[in-house]
């Protein structure tokens, strides 16, 4: 290998144009051929169970996510104005392309069943505007006495009326949410618009998310940049180091490009990555470079080339292998888009390998070394001062920080207890951001923004036509209403009670499920025969086995929505008694199951790659205890990561938990070149107390450069304005911090107290 | 020069001869129209019904009803029994339609599980009948007086000549806002008809699949309508008819909805 990289560097020229034209070609590649995937229905494995299921379900009962068009009027709603304005706006989104005119839903659509003195009747609430006080008046108590209509869509007290437009998965784009919100807007004054569900949070989140990245990314190059010129001193040096992040980011962008694999939202996460992880190699060869020319001022551009080389060419191996590993095992993940980022973000890793072995070389052969000052080697010999007092003092006080790391150890564990998965959308935006605050009025005037569907499956046809199994439905759903984050409910229950109320004068007694059999029967279709019965087909199936039962929560966070699943799989017996098994679907459910998948597919790779690194390590450094050592940065790393977030609530999401697969990347880097320098300088000397000094002085410096400039830079995306961005910086700043100590502190002392490396004396 | 100017004109006189004459011939839309209104159909009719409802999945629900209708002075009454399903056997459904104009339909329902007869309101002859892709509207005659017809061409249908007429509602609220129908010439049947939306969007159609003359009268046996919207059909079809086989004025009343199919 060494030998190899000599002969290659003969041609520094060669190797500077050919990098560029592959660069180049990546480029136009990415820039012809590189497309974002917004659908997040795409991310789910559509092979699932779950998800098979639950699409199914949402094909029969046509359950898709509603866009909530909120119309207030403080004067209140019952107003021609106000109800104009609602038939206006129900009638533009009818007419929208990406939405069926049967789905939409407002007071101008709904249906409403009354009874008459001698019958039942169906009927609109209003055809034409109501114009006569006296009209208005009538229209505002038919609302009042319908339980189906009011509080559902006309508010408690009466300022708020909700207009629901139901979209397909596969519609939504960035000019249909403009069109949305430029539409309601027209519609303001005096009456304020709000928009909200969960297509209006998934497609906030879809553009701001990556809009944020793209704004923060070049603040945060500024910033490393900066940082490396303060460490490194030379401006050629930072300039190489960047191009080594650059032309890795370019050639992983452009060979996903160039496979036709579209960037998902989590492929955002991999220029994050190869920051963190590129700039690492950058910083150890000159690192090792600058000692270099400190011990031999007079060396030449290729002695000095030649020695970095031959010192440096394993660890940057080693860590860049390693580090791909445990990408790599990503791919264990059943989500695609996750496959893709680990498997990418490995080839990135090894390309910026590449990268750091000829074109770091290559540029200080046509460039010239780094130049020095002497006050810059007088200021570095202090430092090295520092290097070693902290080395010797580490020694001294090495129970102390034993001690302390078991007890941050044994803290983290309880916190990684408290740890909670969030597959909630809202919570990743600013709790005063519009989209909360619009979600949080309609939460209070409404049943709620998010909905959680349970299927009901008989076995027979007709199942739904029983009144035990209605009961039980109808007990399901008073029970769960019981919850406070469930608003409300709604099934084919409501529409029975309903109708027998009706037909029995309106008589409370029976608000209650009609007793036999034929009686339902014989409601359904008077009810057919009246109404719309296509309304229908949303509660129960065309042969009465199948039933959608909707819970609204207030919160789409998985706390609420396993809170409601508790309650419902309460029934399960009694319902399985009547034949009827228990099912969920909707958008809600599947992002809870898709969390879970995520997580666990996060978790298992997580073990497998620290596995995998233990034995690797071991093969490198033909030493068994050599491999266990080196994972002692990665599991403190990983323990306090979760530790924290589970101290200070920050729930697992998406973005946190692939935080993770940072720990292991640097964490292995940093133990890798750290017991290197060890081993080398132990061999060499045979003498402790010198080999921890240098050890510390080679290896722990550029560790700590390594770790300043990385954690500066992401240190900015505190200042985001896109909270799950936030919290990435956070960790990942976090995960430096924590790596770099491990590393130089607990690490360090046991690879002392091992004695590896040092003949029994 | 004389000769040929004398003979072109005499050749273009020929040639628009059939012109002219097919001019004659040609009733308007409107005369098609009340063609098919006038038809007669016999005075009292009683027939069984089958009803299948076939949704997009093409599950199927099948209903078998048992109706009779007479035809009165002023009013025309019809009574329906349901056959089957069994749990809602014996449930019936009468309706009187009047003549006069503006008087909406009575309509009265009896659901044996609550032993009641209730009245059902009929403003909206918009409603599905039964659940199924007909309205009342489609079922009942309208006015020939309540539309604007025009002949838009004339074509053959299913080896039948037909005429094709456009009928746009006066009332601008009405459900729908155009038909067109395919009417047979000399049998003034409806073969097929094709309903626009209230905002002028495909709708659904109606196609006639079988017509029997009995009696001397034309019947249509079994129609289909499918909803292009919803991707919904209803198919209709009549069997054992009798007409003008004799009805007692009597049949139509509450106590003989309450009395059920024996």
């Amino acid at each position: 290998m060494e030998k190899f990289l000599n002969r290659v560097l003969n041609f520094p020229w060669l190797i500077m144009v050919v990098i560029l034209v592959i660069s180049a070609l990546f480029f136009k590649a990415m820039t012809a051929n590189s497309h974002m995937e917004t659908n997040l229905d795409k991310y789910m494995p559509q092979e699932h169970p779950a998800f098979v299921y639950s699409n199914q379900a949402e094909e029969w009962f046509n359950i898709n996510d509603g866009i909530i068009i909120a119309v207030e009027n403080k004067e209140g709603i019952y107003n021609s104005g106000t109800l104009k304005k609602v038939k206006d706006l129900t009638k533009a989104l009818q007419k929208m392309d990406e939405i069926e005119k049967e789905d939409v839903t407002s007071l101008y659509t709904a249906d409403n069943i009354i009874g008459t003195d001698d019958g039942m009747d169906v009927k609109a609430f209003y055809k034409r505007v109501p114009k006569s006080e006296e009209k208005l008046q009538e229209l505002q108590q038919k609302v009042r006495s319908n339980e189906m209509i009011y509080k559902r869509l006309v508010s408690e007290d009466e300022k708020v009326t909700v207009i629901i437009a139901e979209i397909k998965d596969d519609v939504f784009s960035q000019e249909f949410y403009n069109n949305i919100l430029n539409l309601a807007k027209s519609f303001e004054g005096p009456e304020i618009l709000h928009v909200a569900g969960r297509p209006i949070v998934e497609g906030t989140m879809a553009l701001l998310g990556p809009a944020d990245m793209k704004r923060m990314v070049p603040i945060v190059l500024v910033v490393i940049i900066l940082v490396l010129l303060w460490v490194m001193r030379s401006f050629k040096n930072t300039l190489f180091t960047m191009l080594v992040v650059l032309f890795s980011t370019v050639w992983t962008f452009g060979l996903m490009a160039v496979v036709n694999i579209p960037i998902y939202a989590v492929s955002t996460m991999i220029p994050v990555m190869l920051i963190a992880i590129g700039v690492a190699d950058g910083i150890h060869l000159y690192s090792h470079l600058d000692l270099y020319l400190l011990g031999h001022p007079k060396a030449t551009r290729l002695e000095a080339v030649r020695d970095m080389i031959h010192g440096m060419w394993k660890p940057v191996v080693m860590t860049s292998v390693t580090t791909a590993v445990g990408f790599i095992s990503l791919l264990t993940s059943e989500v695609y888009p996750i496959k893709y980022f680990g498997l990418f973000t490995a080839f990135g890793v090894m390309a910026a390998m590449l990268f750091s072995l000829v074109l770091i070389p290559a540029g200080v052969l046509l460039f010239g070394l780094p130049k020095r000052k002497k006050v810059v080697v007088k200021e570095d010999e202090e430092r090295d001062h520092i290097a070693f007092k902290l080395a010797e003092n580490l020694m001294r006080y090495k129970y102390i920080t034993i001690i302390a790391v078991a007890l941050i150890a044994v803290i983290s564990i309880i916190g990684i207890g408290k740890v909670w998965i969030n597959s909630s959308f809202l919570e990743k935006f600013e709790k005063d951001s519009d989209i909360v605050l619009t979600d949080e009025f309609i939460n209070q005037n409404f049943g709620g923004t998010s909905t959680l569907n349970i299927i009901l499956q008989g076995k027979d046809e007709d199942t739904f036509k029983q009144p035990a199994a209605l009961r039980l439905i109808d007990e399901m759903q008073d029970e769960a209403e019981k919850l406070a984050v469930v608003g409300n409910s709604f099934s084919l229950a409501d529409y029975l009670k309903r109708m027998n109320k009706v037909m029995h004068a309106d008589s409370a007694e029976f608000d209650a499920i009609p007793g036999s059999n034929e009686l339902v029967a014989q409601y359904l279709l008077l009810y057919e025969m009246s109404g719309d019965p296509e309304n229908l087909w949303k509660v129960v199936d065309y042969k009465y086995n199948k039933a959608n039962v909707t819970l609204q929560l207030k919160s789409d966070n998985s706390k609420a929505i396993n809170a409601a699943i508790a309650v419902v799989e309460k029934f399960k017996a009694p319902l399985a008694a009547e034949n009827i098994e228990i099912k969920y679907a909707g958008s809600g459910y599947k992002g809870l199951v898709f969390t879970d998948l995520i997580l666990e597919g996060q978790i298992k790779s997580l073990v497998l790659s620290l596995i995998i690194i233990v034995v690797l390590l071991s093969l490198m450094f033909k030493n068994f205890y050599i491999g266990l050592i080196g994972a002692v940065p990665i599991v403190i790393t990983a323990l306090i990561s979760f530790g924290i977030m589970g101290l200070m609530n920050i729930p697992l999401s998406t973005t946190t938990a692939l935080v993770s697969s940072i720990a292991i990347g640097i964490g292995i880097d940093y133990a890798v070149h750290f017991i290197e320098r060890y081993k080398i300088y132990a061999l060499k000397t045979q003498d402790k107390a010198i080999t921890i000094r240098e050890t510390m002085l080679h290896s722990g410096r550029a560790i700590i450069f390594n770790a300043f400039v990385v954690i500066a830079g992401f240190l900015v995306l505190l200042a985001s304005v896109f909270p799950p961005n936030r919290s990435l910086g956070a960790l990942v700043s976090l995960n430096m911090f924590t790596s770099f100590l491990g590393t130089v502190t607990i690490m360090f002392i046991i690879l002392y107290v091992s004695n590896i490396y040092f003949k029994k004396k | 020069m004389k000769n040929l100017k004398i003979q072109s004109l005499l050749a273009m006189l020929f040639l628009m001869l059939p012109l002219f004459s097919l001019g004659q011939d040609k009733p308007s839309g409107l005369e098609i129209i009340q063609n098919v209104y006038n038809r007669p159909e016999g005075n009292n009719i009683q027939s069984e019904l089958t009803m299948t409802l076939i949704n997009s999945r093409g599950d199927e629900r099948v209903r078998e009803i048992k109706q009779f209708s007479k035809e009165f002075k002023k009013v025309e009454k019809k009574i329906m029994f349901f056959m089957a399903p069994a749990d809602v056997r014996n449930t019936s459904f009468m309706n009187w339609s009047y003549d006069e104009k503006n008087k909406d339909d009575d309509q009265w329902i009896y659901l044996p599980a609550l032993k009641k007869t209730k009245r059902i309101s009929s403003d909206s002859k918009s409603d599905s009948f039964m659940g199924s892709d007909f309205t009342y509207d489609d079922l009942g005659d309208r006015h020939p007086s309540d539309d604007t017809h025009k002949l838009l061409r004339e074509e053959k249908l299913n080896g039948e000549d037909c005429y094709v007429v456009e009928s746009i509602p006066k009332d601008e609220e009405y459900m729908y806002s155009k038909t067109i129908t395919w009417i047979i010439k000399d049998k003034w049947i409806g073969l097929k008809k094709e309903f626009y939306d209230e905002d002028g969007e495909f709708l659904k159609t109606l196609s006639v699949k079988k017509y029997e003359q009995i009696k001397g009268f034309w019947i249509i046996t079994e129609s289909e309508m499918h909803n292009e919207q919803k991707n919904h059909t209803t198919n209709m079809k009549l069997q054992n008819i009798t007409i003008d086989g004799g009805i007692a004025d009597n049949k139509f009343t509450e106590r003989m909805m309450k009395r059920g199919l024996k």
